[in-house]
């Protein structure tokens, strides 16, 4: 789903790239775009009275050999038309805000249009209670933007209150649960409002593990709670306990799933404690004695990190190594094998 | 015919004719209407479609003289009065534009290093880009904490997100006009690098990967574009200190989580049974795939495999790679993740080979492109960043590619050439070759 990164960078990231390719396109004609379909709910404002005062400012395309036409459609290239010449006038009103949420709806991903509205909405001190009502189904339509959860963060964060959020953000990942764009956003509110300690939100974020034990997202939400919110440390040793617990639970109820052994990982780390500590639980889903009972590639990878770092342990490492690459995993067996390589490295190089 | 020589046979090649005609429709008609909310990205597909021809080894054939005179000038016609780039028409206010009004069209990291990159790969000597006033701007793009940001807007604000990729394009556009270079240059101040490499490690997660910001979750593309930005400036790890600060702080668990992006979950409905877990779905499935079919192998195929022999499964002809745990597979991380490991200098610790078969037989479209998911229609990032997966991957009849800059070592040379960056460098006192 999430594409994500990258509009390469700006674009790549996000975009709606499953687009019909489809109707091609005539070629460019340097002159001028095919002509669109007429959408039948489509808004003009050259007929418009309330705009009759504005010269729209139309597209210079840049010459007879512009990269990356697109075939824009009249409606379109006419709104872009009205909000350069406002841009231009440096105009703020009530009209401005119908223009720039029109242009939003074709395009979400104009980065000025969104900072244009946002001077706006704070030039005719707008009632911004009104405006995150018009985000909600707006970011329900465009999952994968990210301008809007910029500005809904310059909203709330105006606004001083979390109030609503947490429900709005369990409708978008109802939508997709793993949506970047809202986790992070989630982040920003929690950090904002200083929420890690609020027992709702971790709560919260167990729920959303029940839900699905797989979804990494969640689990680093977690984490951001209970370690980022502390400087990067477990705070108590109770809470180490509930941690580490909390981890093993998850794996015991699906062993073959990466996030939790991640997790389960980073907490031993973050807690100063060998990694040797979790041998025990290790051996419980990958005793080498047995290897038609393996039940974790993860808990073999394990292994073979505890077992090189014993005391003339080396074979038992490779072992597990060797499990992976050949029987459990051999997908990464390059890695596996590489990582192998390196245990013949002689300690004094290394 | 030996039955290696049929298999071999039977695979899907890359169909040139196909992405040939794919990229040059892309070049010369119109994106259908649908692309509108790409309307301020068009830098940045006119690089994929230039770039992706070159790599073809089509460029020369598919521009005449003319089209590329006239595509340089229309890139220099979105060339901001103070400096950079546009990424597109649309903020143009032409005629209008004032002081007052310009933060509207305000300098964008995106614009300039797409348009760098175009200009490039067209040939041109960028003699005319206004280079002191883009690295000034990049220091006004970077933020206190050391990251970038992709606007400048009013009163001087820097706008947009804050993660690596605006960092990862700052990198690239200073490479490009000052190259290694530390510290003030011909009077123009430097930006402040040792802060971004600062930045760059408090977004290293815990399982090792990269993220947004510190405590978001490790995610491919920033992965590739932080250290992809650390390769510009010089910054990766390396053996030898030199009181410098490097990223990464942990190298084995970046590696780590790089080589676990390969997934055997292609397809939404490549849902599996997994070991007393309910909750798996076509949607959350993942690592289960890679373990489970390959868990039930008959006992004596174990015996086998402590020879060191590799299991020949039908599972393993096609490995996919994901941008986030438990994600299903999908074609731009083939480069978000190989590319690191690549400039890391470990792409070894994956096997080209199913990636590759992934992408031919998997995403590739029959009208040429790839697509995100097996079926889906090519779109340009995808259809580009497959194709520079392949070439870094050695595909026959492919250029080679700067893994980095994304353009082939011939366009990255023809920069280096330039004679206004030789002398900036230092390089013609060396002799000249
Ligand atoms: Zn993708």
């Amino acid at each position: 789903m999430m594409t994500a990164l990258f509009t390469l960078l700006s674009a790549v990231f996000s975009l709606p790239y499953r687009l019909l390719l489809a109707v091609a396109v005539s070629v460019r004609s340097r002159v001028q775009a095919p002509k669109m379909p007429a959408n039948e709910d489509a808004k003009y404002y050259r007929d418009d009275p309330a705009w009759g005062d504005v010269e729209p400012l139309p597209q210079d395309d840049g010459g007879l050999h512009p990269l990356a036409s697109i075939a824009y459609t009249d409606e379109y290239s006419e709104a872009m038309g009205y909000l350069r010449a406002v841009m231009a006038d440096s105009e703020h009103s009530e009209r401005v805000l119908e223009l720039t949420e029109h242009i939003i709806s074709m395009n979400p991903a104009h980065y000025t249009v969104w900072l244009y509205r946002a001077k706006t909405l704070r030039e005719i001190k707008a009632d911004l209670g009104r405006e995150i009502e018009w985000l909600n189904p707006t970011a329900l339509q465009h999952l994968k933007n990210y301008q809007i959860w910029h500005h809904r963060q310059t909203i709330i964060d105006a606004l001083g209150s979390p109030d609503g959020e947490a429900d709005f953000i369990a409708t978008m990942l109802e939508q997709d649960s793993k949506n970047y764009h809202v986790w992070s956003y989630r982040q920003w509110l929690v950090q904002r409002f200083s929420l890690f300690d609020k027992e709702d939100e971790l709560t919260w974020t167990e729920s959303m593990i029940e839900d699905d034990v797989r979804n990494n997202s969640a689990w680093n939400h977690r984490w951001f709670l209970v370690v980022g919110g502390h400087s990067g440390h477990l705070e108590s040793e109770h809470v180490v306990k509930r941690e580490l617990e909390y981890a093993k639970y998850a794996i015991r109820k699906a062993p073959q799933n990466q996030s939790p052994w991640n997790y389960l990982k980073g907490a031993v780390r973050a807690a100063g404690l060998p990694s040797s500590s979790l041998k025990d639980f290790a051996l419980e889903f990958a005793d080498m004695r047995r290897p038609d009972d393996i039940y974790s590639s993860h808990a073999l990878d394990l292994l073979a990190d505890i077992y090189a770092e014993e005391e003339g342990n080396k074979e038992e490492a490779k072992k597990a190594l060797e499990l992976l690459a050949t029987r459990f995993d051999p997908i990464r067996a390059h890695y596996w094998n590489y990582r192998k390589g390196l245990l013949e490295v002689p300690e004094t190089a290394a | 015919m030996a039955p290696g020589l049929t298999r071999e046979a039977e695979e899907r090649r890359l169909n040139y004719a196909a992405h040939i005609r794919y990229w040059r429709r892309n070049l010369k008609t119109f994106l259908p209407h649908q692309y509108t909310g790409n309307d301020c990205n068009r830098m940045t597909l006119a690089a994929f479609i230039i770039s992706a021809l070159d790599i073809l080894g089509d460029l020369p054939a598919a521009l005449s003289q003319e089209e590329r005179e006239g595509y340089i000038d229309w890139v220099y016609r979105c060339q901001l009065p103070g400096g950079g780039f546009r990424p597109a028409p649309a903020t143009d206010l032409g005629p209008l534009r004032n002081p007052e009004n310009q933060i509207w069209d305000p300098f964008h990291v995106a614009g300039t290093f797409f348009a760098l990159l175009i200009l490039v790969n067209l040939g041109d000597d960028l003699e005319k880009v206004k280079r002191r006033e883009i690295l000034q701007w990049l220091t006004k793009l970077q933020r206190s904490d050391g990251g970038f940001g992709e606007t400048v807007g009013e009163n001087d604000r820097v706008e947009g997100g804050n993660d690596s990729r605006f960092g990862f394009m700052a990198a690239a556009v200073r490479w490009m006009l000052r190259g290694n270079l530390e510290g003030p240059v011909d009077g123009v101040p430097d930006i402040d690098v040792d802060a971004f490499v600062r930045c760059v490690q408090v977004a290293e997660t815990y399982d090792g990967g990269l993220s947004e910001a510190p405590y978001h979750e490790a995610h491919g593309g920033f992965t590739s574009c932080a250290i992809s930005a650390l390769y510009f400036l010089d910054r990766l790890p390396r053996k030898q200190t030199d009181g410098r600060p490097r990223g990464l702080r942990n190298m084995p668990m970046t590696l780590h989580w790089l080589a676990s992006r390969q997934t055997l979950t292609l397809d939404e409905e490549d849902a599996a049974d997994t070991y007393s877990d309910e909750t798996d779905s076509a949607a959350t499935c993942h690592d289960s795939h890679s373990f489970m079919k390959l868990h039930n192998f008959p006992s004596s195929r174990g015996k086998l495999s402590f020879q060191n022999q590799p299991p020949v499964h039908a599972e393993l002809k096609w490995v996919g790679m994901n941008g986030r745990e438990n994600k299903i597979g999908d074609t731009c991380y083939a480069y978000w993740v190989c590319a690191p490991l690549k400039l890391l200098e470990h792409l070894h610790i994956i096997d080209p080979k199913p990636i590759r078969r992934w992408l031919l037989d998997r995403t590739q479209h029959l009208v040429g492109g790839f697509g995100k998911l097996p079926g889906d229609h090519p779109d340009p990032q995808h259809s580009f960043l497959g194709l520079m997966v392949l070439s870094m991957f050695g595909e026959a009849g492919l250029q080679n590619v700067d893994t980095a800059l994304c353009i082939t070592e011939k366009a990255k040379k023809h920069l280096e050439s330039l004679p206004w960056r030789r002398k900036l460098l230092g390089l013609d006192d060396k002799g000249e070759a």
